[in-house]
């Protein structure tokens, strides 16, 4: 007897879709400045040491030690220099870049200053990170309620005060005030009112749809899709179809929806750390001892957060000198470091190249959810 | 080595011995059943390094010639249960293959050689007791649901036996909620902790499921040994530190409500229906002679149970997650159920009032 399958007899194909209602339409009322500093770290830096006005900046690790570009200056981009790129590739690209090692403390410190001029507009502020904030100001009683003008305000204020500019947008949404915001880069403002959204987005390229990376765009292009047009031509079944979850997110965004609200107080879901080695480490006994060193840190800042008693999931993610990166992960509500070494054997057992970087993190459960206590405090 | 027998004769020792051996193994012999025939019968084994079971047949046997082999257990068992009833076999082994002959059917099944077969090492047994099987049904029956699965605090995994002068208990929690089972005037020896992992408990608990008689158990340091008519078992121990559950059982636990336990059962297992799927939380509101259950998903749909209970204390409004008190309800036998509470965030104590060989714990749930 051969090794034989039975043939299908039906060809199905999954079609998970939600019946949609198409009527939809864009929120006259409510109004998001996206506030982001121009290259904020290099911006202080520049700030803080005058000479450097005017020559290539970029702050991140050293190049010998595998740094990569955090932020650079407009100067430094010129030379085609971008974040995340490797320092190495970017001092051949510019021989004379003045490389700062970040002060990350520093930038806090600005970033928090920025913040207070914020809240005098609106308390409903959702810092993404620390050169980016969602303001939702569709209440704010200051510049006569328009956002335009409080923004251009905000812009003026943090200049005057701080000596950093910040682009602005302002937009009926966060996806749209986003886009915005990096319409007239640097030190720039652009407002999309809710009457202009229609006209707006229709010539917007679909790799500017926020969760719209690589894949996603070349997927797009090849069923011909270029900008938000041509996808509004798509029915939300068939975008569903291609794309699941995604499409009908798509089908929101291409025309210019988007119901996030600006949360305040972004709760934290997960608390991690990471390092990237110099030199790869081989795998061996040294790995565990650098997990358990990891690991020390890690308790220490979920002490700190006071998130101890809401752990819910560990994971340990490995990248391989092939870059190609792994994660392992068990669900676990106790401080317990032993789990790690499981995941590292785990993790370990998936390629026998060596190690480039260790990453250790814990998923925090939400507050608020229901919780079961434990019987033992210990 | 070849044997006939019936069908009826081996169906329940290669049912129990079988469920020891694991479906996925590293080891292709840990597959596989010791069969063992000699003039005085046949013995048949299953191991996952950690549990073995061990079950002799002497009646129904009709011995061809001894000898050992071992045979895949679950294809063998699968062939044997699908034999129509009072079916008789043969089973013959014939180099490194065991035919199995029945009527008009003929199985030809790989073996591999017996020498090979790992057996556990246990000792001597340092304590050892003599129990019936009633009372240690019980005993496990009792506790066994509360046992943790997959837990990373291993010890929690299993049973924990305790034999003291004067009783023997078992206790199981999984961190949460916690079952415990006291026999008074069992034994005389010295006091002595074991705990079982939860495999042992759970193919042990089948192993007595239906017969009576006494069982001897044997405990060293590594091993518990429980032999009871035809069969042994034979159970690694979990190298552990079970936690004092002395500590977490509430003495003295604030007001006691007394409940008709069916109607209490159903109530909370009507209630369930609408709790969230995931965490499963019910709130309890306990008020003068009144419970009231309650419970909500995500989709706000709602359930609201009122019982007529015996109370008399402060008004109490606490969460749990529903299955751990209808595990409890389950294996609780009696008419009726006294509940002692105190507050929101305070274990509950559940026994059944009346026998008060068994007692539970419950921990709440923030609701």
């Amino acid at each position: 007897m051969n090794a034989g399958h039975s043939l299908p007899l039906l060809r199905l194909k999954e079609t998970v879709c939600n019946q949609y209602d198409p009527y939809i339409l864009i929120d006259q009322f409510t109004k998001i400045v996206h506030c982001d500093c121009d290259s904020f770290f290099a911006s202080v830096e520049i700030r803080d040491n005058p000479a450097l006005q005017g020559s290539p900046v970029a702050i991140g690790g050293s190049p010998n030690q595998r740094g990569v570009v955090a932020t650079c200056n407009y100067e430094a981009r010129k030379y085609g220099i971008h974040s995340a790129m490797p320092m190495h590739q970017a001092v051949k690209r510019c021989p004379n870049l003045h490389i700062i090692k970040p002060d990350i403390a520093k930038y806090r410190r600005v970033s928090r200053q920025i913040n207070k001029i914020y809240q005098e507009y609106t308390k409903l502020i959702e810092p993404l990170s620390l050169d980016e904030a969602f303001l939702d100001v569709t209440l704010s009683q200051r510049c006569q309620g328009s956002a335009t003008m409080i923004a251009s305000e905000i812009r003026a204020e943090v200049s005057k005060n701080l000596g950093i500019t910040i682009s602005a947008g302002i937009a009926p949404n966060k996806f749209l005030a986003k886009i915005a915001s990096d319409w007239n880069k640097p030190n720039g403002q652009f407002t999309i009112t809710p009457g202009q959204v229609s006209q707006f987005i229709q010539k917007l390229p679909v790799h500017k749809i926020f969760g719209v990376g690589s894949v996603t765009a070349a997927k797009l292009h090849a069923l011909g899709i270029k900008n938000c047009e041509d996808l509004q031509k798509w029915p939300l079944l068939e975008l569903t179809n291609q794309f699941g979850r995604l499409g009908a997110r798509l089908y929101e965004l291409c025309r210019g929806i988007d119901n996030r609200e600006v949360i305040p107080h972004r709760l934290r879901k997960s608390v991690s750390v990471e390092t990237t080695y110099t030199n790869d480490l081989i795998q061996s006994r040294h790995c565990f001892i650098e997990v358990e060193r990891l690991a020390t840190q890690l308790f220490q800042r979920i002490e700190h957060a006071g998130v101890d008693q809401r752990v819910s999931q560990y994971w340990l993610k490995l990248r391989f000198s092939d870059f190609r990166t792994t994660t392992a992960s068990e669900a676990c509500s106790i401080i317990n470091p032993a789990v790690f070494d499981k995941l590292l054997e785990k993790a370990m057992a998936r390629s026998n190249q060596n190690i480039r970087l260790i990453g250790l993190g814990v998923k925090i459960s939400d507050p608020l959810s229901t919780h079961q206590m434990p019987l033992f405090k210990d | 080595m070849q044997f006939t027998t019936t069908r009826e004769a081996l169906l329940k020792p290669l049912q129990l011995v079988t469920g020891v051996v694991e479906r996925r193994q590293t080891l292709p012999i840990l597959s596989n059943l010791l069969v063992e025939v000699s003039d005085s019968g046949i013995s048949l084994t299953g191991t996952d390094l950690e549990v073995e079971l061990v079950a002799h047949v002497n009646e129904g046997i009709d011995v061809g010639s001894s000898g050992k082999a071992t045979i895949p257990a679950r294809k063998l068992f699968d062939i044997w249960r699908s034999l129509p009833d009072g079916a008789e076999v043969n089973i013959k082994c014939e180099g490194d293959r065991a035919i199995v002959r029945s009527g008009r059917s003929r199985f030809s099944l790989a073996t591999l050689p017996a020498g090979e077969f790992p057996g556990v090492d246990a000792t001597a047994g340092d304590v050892e007791l003599s129990i019936t099987a009633a009372d240690l049904r019980r005993l496990i029956e009792q506790t066994s649901f509360a046992m943790a699965h997959q837990d990373v605090r291993y010890f929690l995994n299993g049973m924990l036996l305790e034999i003291s002068p004067g009783f023997v208990r078992t206790v199981a929690t999984d961190g949460h909620r916690l079952a415990m089972c006291t026999l008074k005037n069992l034994s005389e020896g010295t006091g002595m902790q074991a705990i079982l992992p939860r495999k042992g408990v759970l193919e042990l608990s089948k192993v007595i499921s239906e017969d009576d008689g006494d069982i001897a158990l044997a405990i060293s340091k590594n091993h518990i040994c429980i032999r009871h008519s035809e069969y042994t078992l034979t159970s690694k121990l979990v190298d552990g530190k079970f936690p004092d559950y002395e500590k977490v059982i509430p003495r003295d636990a604030g007001e006691a409500l007394c409940a008709d336990r069916n109607e209490l059962k159903s109530g909370f297992n009507r209630a369930a229906i609408l709790s969230n799927e995931k965490y499963r939380g019910v709130r309890l509101i306990l008020s003068e002679n009144q419970l009231t259950i309650q419970a909500n998903n995500p989709e706000q749909e709602e359930a609201e149970e009122t019982l007529v209970v015996e109370y008399v204390g402060p008004e109490v409004e606490i969460g749990f997650n529903v299955g751990y008190l209808q595990d409890v309800l389950s294996v609780l036998a009696a008419e009726t159920v006294k509940i002692s509470v105190s507050d929101a965030n305070s274990s509950v104590l559940i026994e059944a009032a009346g026998a008060e060989d068994s007692v539970f714990v419950v921990m709440p749930m923030r609701l």
